[in-house]
């Protein structure tokens, strides 16, 4: 079974103050954490659990500057075969889109029978690359996947819908699957694990290896252009309750025993 | 596996264990927990530990608060056999996820609550405005460096003991100086969860962090980082004090004036990090001893033999794996509310927390508060 | 003239609310530059949908098979490239669902079409559009344009767009025919897994009192209980608290977990991720309590309260005891 993981390494803004940068087209990202993209993280975790039960191997491709080896050498860590960092400056500005096209080219060159990403990315959110990757390789696929079960040239999947609801449904392999979080319970790579993969080989590939041309990626090869980012605006419906704790105890009790029906 | 076999029994020096059985005698959490410490020395002996060793859920109820090791008639180290397993255990990443979190957390943004790692000095904005704090990593120089920790940093309970230290130093005309966004995790407990690799990046990040800014002497106020910095860093760069030991040379020097009077029954709890890991017994009784007014009382289990909160080890981010058995902490306050005392006095932060808790759960809200050393003498400093 | 279509989106013979709230968009659009609105139903047996759909369409495109009696990625894709190729529509609008965002990005590459993702907002000036999407979870915009020419995809987020009462169209339903054979899929839809139904039913209180992210820890979630059972609410909570296996599946509002509409909704420690916002907001009243007063949740709560939940959570509890006893 050869498996491919697809990851990226973002930001962690869940927890911290974000401010626009000076270019007005980004966050300024000085003084963030930046890890495996959460979705990716359950992705790579899922592959690893696949091949100790199947055996196989599983290789994880990423598109980004050499910042990106830190989350490949953590794959690596918690138990991927091999890693490939896909980077060339014609890459830089792509959408979801010209991201599904770089991967597919670098895919195309490396044996495999399943392919996982996550759902989406905690940054850009666009949570398109895994089916358009699957488009761009003539393959099925499906999203939102929280549980996996492959059979005899095939994989059974359980799909998240709405309201608690699950699809079921199977594909033929090669497949693409993109991941929903909660599927598992990914592994601590611990600093002796990192350590022990520091010196392993991260294959780089440039646009002219994987015979890309630059109008076709980057800006040049994207769908959407974007324009700017601004903080949303907060607050406008809130009226916000001040006061000592008690003093807003007493509100919420009001607020409870008008709206709430609290007797 | 016999590899590592062979590994754990002379690594952990365990053919020289005899089975007297005082190792498990005197641990806090054996009565409740699978966890016997006895039996895994046994195990260990005869090459049966790494079986099943990722059910081994019991190997994080440990407190690490040393007891086993301490009345180890042998002198061997029943502790660090614990610490080794969780060691496997972290290496195969198969640990729960409120440690995997904590772990995660240090490793990014040095501390393990989650917070940003450029928030760490946002307590001092709390403090009053003519209260000024020299800081290493602005270019200030003391003669301590004040090594605040990640939870008097970031916990909103343990600030307010920080920010009593801070009053009380600063009365006691102590030059200090604090790391500032510099500062991050001293390792303790991250070496005690079993990430021996974390714990030595931390170790090494720190002592360059030390050494830029040419500190001799650190003040620590929690008993862990105290512990690490003292017992587990490099030897010969610097003194490590915590904060009961230099404020007690200031009270005997005179510099502490103690005035206001605190008519209260207090007892003191003794941290297992600052007590019978490090025999700092005496300070803090010194310290409470002199706020007039109030009566101390000593708790039986006391000293050495005093009663671990179950704080420790990484506990603070793990539930014990035992559904049964009271919480050691609500045991102790018990025994505090039975002896008459109105304060239980500590001076570890993760103690005043769980002691803290202990005080809800068990419904003694009306009885007994729990508060660290500190703010009892900046109470009778004011 | 030009042509909006909607994918219409249903599910076990209903029609799924984001499928009125794209009609309702397309209407403004159509409305600006004289369009006309298009909607495609596939399925099977749901004649009286496509009935109800003519209120707001001008056309609608129902394509019945029975091979369509459930959604499949496959099917859907075969569908829709013939009756786009055919309908040529200047803006194709779907749904950023969980059927949506499963084959608009295979469509959009298929078919060659610039597909902007989960925007929230769709503004057209001529020919240009300008839209809006969220990055990093929620906490920053971003305003997108096409750097292509049309026609164009996109997909909308759940809720982002209000349904207007309007005059009904009155439209025709018009069956086209399945381009679907009996050739084998690569993907088959095998069953629904309904969700299983626990001890607590969230959708049936109340009072709701939700916990998120911000409880930090299992150890902490009693403390919120307790405040639930001393209001007479029930605990409920965000998706991450199910992921980290604090709370169980069946507490869980939003898009993935249930969708409520209690008198009161109190957010405790939730920063207001759509996914979560989706599931609630229909709420009554909802209080939120979070200490970053940047928080989009409190652009939905109709009470702020600015505090560190761990300080503010306990002495709500204690004094509206207090008080309901006097």
């Amino acid at each position: 079974m050869n498996l491919i993981v697809c990851i990226k390494r973002v930001p962690e803004t869940a927890d911290a103050d974000v401010s626009i940068d000076k270019s007005g087209k980004d966050i300024d990202k000085s003084g963030l954490a930046f890890d495996l993209n959460e979705w990716d993280s359950y992705a790579i975790e899922e592959a690893i659990r696949l091949k100790e039960k199947m055996g196989g191997t599983v290789t994880v491709l990423s598109i980004g500057g050499e910042d990106s080896n830190e989350s490949l050498r953590k794959c690596l860590a918690m138990g991927a075969d091999e890693a490939m960092r896909l980077t060339d400056p014609a890459f830089d500005g792509s959408d979801g889109l010209a991201r599904a096209k770089i991967l597919a080219e670098a895919i195309r060159k490396i044996p495999y029978d399943l392919i996982l990403t996550g759902t989406q990315a905690e940054d850009d959110g666009y949570g398109q690359v895994g089916a358009a990757l699957a488009e761009l390789l003539g393959i099925p696929h499906a999203t939102l996947i929280t549980r996996l079960e492959v059979q005899e040239k095939k994989v059974k999947v359980h799909r998240e819908l709405e309201g608690g609801l699950e699809e079921v449904c199977e594909m033929d392999l090669p497949a693409v699957l993109t991941i929903q979080t909660g599927i598992n319970e990914p592994r601590y790579v611990s600093i002796m694990g990192i350590r022990k993969v520091a010196k392993k080989e991260i294959k780089t590939l440039n646009a002219s290896d994987l015979s890309l041309k630059a109008e076709e990626v980057g800006f040049a090869g994207s769908d959407i252009r974007l324009e700017k980012v601004y903080l949303p605006p907060t607050g406008e419906g809130a009226e916000i309750l001040e006061g000592k704790p008690e003093e807003i105890a007493v509100k919420v009790f009001e607020i409870l025993k008008d709206k709430g029906g609290l007797a | 596996m016999e590899n590592i076999e062979m590994n754990f029994a002379e690594k952990f020096e365990l053919y020289g264990c005899f089975q007297c059985g005082k190792c498990t005698g005197g641990c806090p959490v054996s009565l409740k927990s699978k966890l016997n410490i006895r039996r895994l020395m046994m195990e260990g002996i005869l090459g049966r530990i790494s079986e099943k060793i990722s059910e081994r859920e019991e190997l994080w109820d440990c407190t690490t608060c040393k007891t086993c090791t301490l009345r180890c008639p042998r002198g061997l180290k029943p502790m660090d056999l614990i610490i080794g397993m969780r060691g496997n255990l972290v290496e195969e990443g198969h640990i729960p996820k409120t440690i995997i979190d904590a772990l995660e957390s240090v490793y990014k943004q040095g501390n393990p609550w989650g917070k940003q790692r450029n928030k760490r000095t946002e307590w001092l904005k709390t403090l009053s405005e003519e209260v000024s704090i020299k800081d290493y990593s602005k270019g200030d120089r003391a003669e301590y460096l004040y090594f605040v920790g990640c939870t008097p940093s970031f916990d909103p309970r343990i600030q307010e003991v920080a920010k009593a230290l801070v009053s009380v130093m600063k009365k006691a005309e102590v030059d200090f100086g604090i790391l500032g966004n510099e500062e991050q995790c001293c390792g303790n407990e991250i070496r005690r969860m079993g990430e021996a690799g974390l714990f030595e990046e931390l170790v090494d990040g720190n002592m360059q962090c030390f050494e830029s800014h040419q500190i001799e002497r650190i003040i620590a106020m929690c008993p862990h980082g105290f512990n690490a910095l003292k017992n587990e860093y490099p030897q010969g760069k610097f003194e490590v004090s915590h904060t009961t030991q230099v404020l007690a040379k200031s009270l005997e020097e005179g510099k502490l004036s103690l005035r206001k009077e605190i008519k209260k029954v207090v007892t003191y709890h003794d941290p297992c990090f600052l007590g019978k890991q490090n025999q700092v017994f005496d300070e803090p009784r010194m310290l409470l001893s002199a706020i007039p007014g109030l009566t101390f009382k000593e708790l039986d289990r006391s000293r050495e033999r005093s009663l671990c909160c179950e704080g420790g080890g990484g506990r603070m981010w793990v539930e014990s794996s035992s559904e049964s058995g009271q919480r050691l902490a609500e045991i102790r306050i018990q025994d505090a509310v039975e002896l008459g005392a109105e304060i239980i006095a500590t001076s570890c932060p993760f103690c005043v927390l769980t002691l803290e808790d202990a005080v809800k759960t068990s419904g003694n809200e009306e009885k007994i508060i729990v508060k660290d050393v500190m703010e009892l003498l900046a109470d009778s400093m004011e | 003239m030009k042509e909006i279509l909607v994918i219409a989106e249903h599910r076990r013979k209903e029609m799924r609310d984001v499928t009125w709230e794209m009609l309702s968009k397309a209407r403004q659009l159509a409305e600006g530059m004289d369009g006309k609105i298009g909607v495609a139903l596939l399925g099977h047996g749901i004649n009286s949908l496509a009935e109800d759909l003519r209120s707001k369409a001008h056309q609608v495109f129902l394509i019945e098979d029975p091979r369509l009696e459930v959604y499949n990625a496959e099917t859907y894709q075969r569908v829709l490239t013939q009756l786009i190729i055919e309908r040529k529509p200047f803006l194709t609008l779907i749904g950023h669902t969980a059927m949506g965002m499963d084959f608009a990005p295979s469509l959009a590459v298929h078919l060659k079409m610039p597909l902007a993702t989960d925007c929230i907002g769709i503004d057209l000036s001529g020919e240009t559009f300008s839209l809006t999407r969220q990055l990093y979870g929620g906490k920053v915009n971003a305003t997108v344009s096409f750097s292509k020419n049309g026609p164009y995809m996109v997909t909308v987020r759940s809720g982002a767009f209000p349904v207007m009462e309007k005059d009904s169209i009155s439209g025709e339903v018009i069956s086209y025919p399945s381009p679907l054979s009996d050739e084998g899929l690569a993907r088959r839809f095998l069953q629904y897994v309904d969700a299983v139904i626990g001890e607590v039913d969230i959708t049936q209180a109340d009072i709701l009192v939700s916990v998120g992210r911000g409880i930090k820890e299992a150890d902490n979630i009693p403390m919120v209980k307790e405040f639930a059972d001393a209001i007479g609410g029930v605990l409920a909570c965000s998706r991450p608290v199910v992921d980290k296996k604090w709370l169980p599946k069946e507490r869980q509002v939003g898009t993935s977990g249930k969708t409520v509409k209690p008198k009161v909704y109190i957010a405790i420690g939730i920063s207001g991720a759509f996914q979560h916002v989706a599931g609630m907001k229909g709420s009554g009243t909802v209080i939120a309590i979070n200490k970053d007063p940047k928080a989009p949740i409190f652009s939905v709560a109709t009470y702020g309260i600015v505090a560190d939940l761990f300080k503010m959570v306990p002495v709500l509890k204690e004094k509206i005891k207090e008080m309901r006893k006097k």
